[in-house]
């Protein structure tokens, strides 16, 4: 509740510290402050918390556990990181620098929603506060016509799906009166409500559509490509995997004992979504592009946690979660600072910039799941959750096969930055704390590959 | 037959005839309009089950508020005929399948349900003084809640439509 709290009230602060300060880098480290501030809230809440008991707050609304305070801190640790790395890219978006990072404050504070609610209300004001500051985001660069068309594509298809959540909670209102989500364990499969399982429906596809999983990914791309890169970096990240706990909280804890229902369904989304994320990313030109759809490829993974419903499922998410945030972060750091987005941007890169040459190396191997990187050790989280699970065998070496595929596409970026010449041209200047912080972040990664468990804590 | 239940249907008939005419009609002034009505029906609706302020609130803001926003957009934009973008005949198709399946899975999911909506038992739940007492006792958190939904739409707006101050390009105090 603290970080809800903090998260709203920060931004707030620093909604104002854009009437007062002027000069821009000024207002970037007033928002590295706010966000440290933010991480260290979520620190004290996870230290002060008892190991036992969730807290539910204001009429059960919130129940607020240990992984929930646990997976906030984990993600306002990769904010915070975010904003380190890229604050000075959201400073060239435009001119209205301390309102974006009261959005990005905003989105937090609806992320904390989405991990710890206990009610239908609390889920969709949860995912509409993630939402819309996204929208607008996504169109913050308004001289740019593409961020304006992924804007609006981006507002009107989650308006439309929002829509279909709302129905979805109303269904299962209707079935069971509540909109407690601890109250629809009681639902049985011998004496299911249609209207409860056609509301299990809607509010699957909804969900799916904000973590971007086939069919219902068609924004994905252009919004990733059209909006500026550095909120690109954001929202294909920390928000994605903010909305993969929500769906798993829903999921598991209210209809996980109804698994055999939407098991299959699940199952078959995370094949489709493997397949189309895979093999269209191998076509792409674009690098910012391939990204789009390798979200989307790695979207399918982080669905496997949802198909599993078991304890390791959990695990998964958040190893997955910082792992995939990481990596791709640090991915687009690089990518800013390069002019061409194109593979042959990326041409000769070793040569010029040696050590950005090698963290990019790393971020890819974490992303296509080589050992010894965290990428690695999320697929194995999640992929286990799913043989433990039984049945998925199937999927599990099918998802095996794709992440081959993934291999391809990852390569081929560090191939253009080895073996082919050319000169590989910088937007902006790289300097010395850019490359520690890359730095930081890559030995991150490889900590999250060579020791999970310091990422989960007592989960 | 008693005065309650021929005013319910109505009021059904009402709607939903309306609500088929806001996706038939060719003309989107009179979609709007047709939409309005909906929104009067609806309204009805929320009377007939003893939420008046909802009712009000639904004709306030929705009939009276957003639809006049909408007619005046749609009367700005000059829409017509010859402005509709041309649809391909497949994707059509396409579409009347995929919705008839859905409509299908649903209607088949549903066929068997026995009227088992739970009755609503108290009947003045959506009078004005329930309302603010649940509203601010057991709903108090999701009530203080949105009003960062809200926070975020104004700076949204004030960031995408604010006049001026476009970037390099713009001279500055010229």
């Amino acid at each position: 509740m603290k970080a809800i709290i903090a998260a709203t009230l920060l931004g707030v602060i620093m909604m104002f510290t854009g009437l007062f300060v002027k000069d821009k880098k000024q207002v970037v480290s007033v928002a590295i402050i706010a966000f440290l501030a933010l991480l260290g809230i979520t620190v004290w809440e996870v230290a002060e918390a008892s190991a036992t008991a969730p807290a539910m707050l204001f009429n059960n609304m919130l129940r607020i556990d240990s992984y929930a305070l646990w997976f906030n801190m984990m993600m306002a640790g990769c904010t915070f990181l975010y904003v380190l790395l890229m604050g000075k890219d959201v400073m060239r978006v435009g001119n209205h620098v301390a309102e974006y990072f009261a959005l990005i404050l905003f989105i937090l504070c609806g992320i904390f929603l989405l991990t710890g609610y206990n009610n239908l209300l609390m889920l969709f004001l949860g995912i509409e506060i993630m939402s819309i500051p996204q929208y607008i985001l996504a169109g913050a660069d308004r001289r740019n016509l593409k961020s304006n068309e992924a804007s609006l594509k981006y507002f009107l298809m989650g308006a439309f799906t929002t829509g279909l959540l709302l129905m979805g909670i109303t269904l299962l209102y209707g079935a069971t009166g509540s909109f407690y989500i601890t109250d629809f364990t009681f639902l049985r499969t011998e004496s299911l409500n249609p209207l409860a399982l056609a509301g299990i429906l809607f509010i699957l596809v909804s969900f799916a559509f904000k973590v971007s999983a086939v069919p219902v990914h068609m924004w994905t791309p252009d919004v990733y490509d059209g909006s500026p890169t550095a909120f690109t970096a954001f929202m294909s990240t920390i928000v994605k995997a903010g909305a993969f706990v929500g769906f798993l909280r829903l999921f598991h804890i209210a209809f996980g004992s109804l698994s055999e229902h939407w098991m299959m369904i699940v199952a078959l989304i995370t094949a489709a979504t493997l397949l189309v994320g895979n093999v269209t990313a191998v076509f792409q030109q674009s690098v910012k592009r391939m990204l789009a759809y390798s979200s989307i490829a790695q979207a399918g993974f982080m669905l496997f946690a949802i198909a599993a419903v078991n304890a390791s499922a959990w695990q998964g998410m958040i190893i997955y979660g910082v792992a995939y945030s990481l990596a791709t972060i640090g991915m687009f750091s690089v990518l800013i600072k390069l002019k061409d987005y194109t593979y042959d941007g990326f041409n000769g890169l070793a040569k010029k910039q040696p050590a950005l040459a090698f963290f990019t190396t790393i971020f890819l191997l974490s992303l296509a799941g080589i050992p010894l990187t965290g990428g690695f050790m999320a697929k194995y989280f999640v992929l286990n959750a799913a043989v433990q699970q039984g049945d998925m065998l199937w999927l599990v070496i099918f998802a095996l096969l794709m992440a081959a595929i993934s291999v391809y596409y990852y390569f081929r970026v560090i191939i253009a930055m080895y073996f082919k010449q050319g000169e590989a041209e910088m937007a902006v200047e790289v300097n010395s704390s850019d490359k520690i912080l890359l730095g930081i972040t890559c030995a991150l990664v490889i900590l999250l590959g060579a020791a999970p468990h310091l990422f989960l804590g007592s989960i | 037959m008693n005065a309650y239940e021929l005013i319910f249907w109505l009021l059904t008939v009402m709607a939903i005839s309306c609500a088929l005419g806001v996706i038939l009609s060719r003309n989107p002034v009179s979609s709007v309009l047709f939409l309005i009505a909906t929104f009067f029906a609806v309204s009805g609706h929320y009377i007939l089950m003893n939420a008046q302020f909802l009712a009000i609130v639904n004709i306030i803001v929705y009939a009276g508020a957003i639809m006049v926003l909408f007619l005046f957009v749609i009367m700005l934009m000059n829409l017509n005929a010859d402005t509709e973008p041309q649809k391909n005949r497949l994707v059509q198709l396409a579409g009347v399948v995929s919705g008839g399946i859905l409509f299908l899975v649903i209607l088949a999911a549903l066929k068997s349900s026995t009227n088992n909506m739970l009755e609503q038992t108290s009947t003045d739940i959506g009078l004005i003084k329930n309302l603010g007492k649940t509203l601010f006792t057991k709903f108090v958190l999701p009530f203080e809640i949105a009003s960062v939904l809200f926070l975020s739409a104004m700076i949204g707006a004030v960031v995408l439509g604010k006049k001026g101050e476009e970037g390099p390009q713009t001279p500055k105090g010229a």
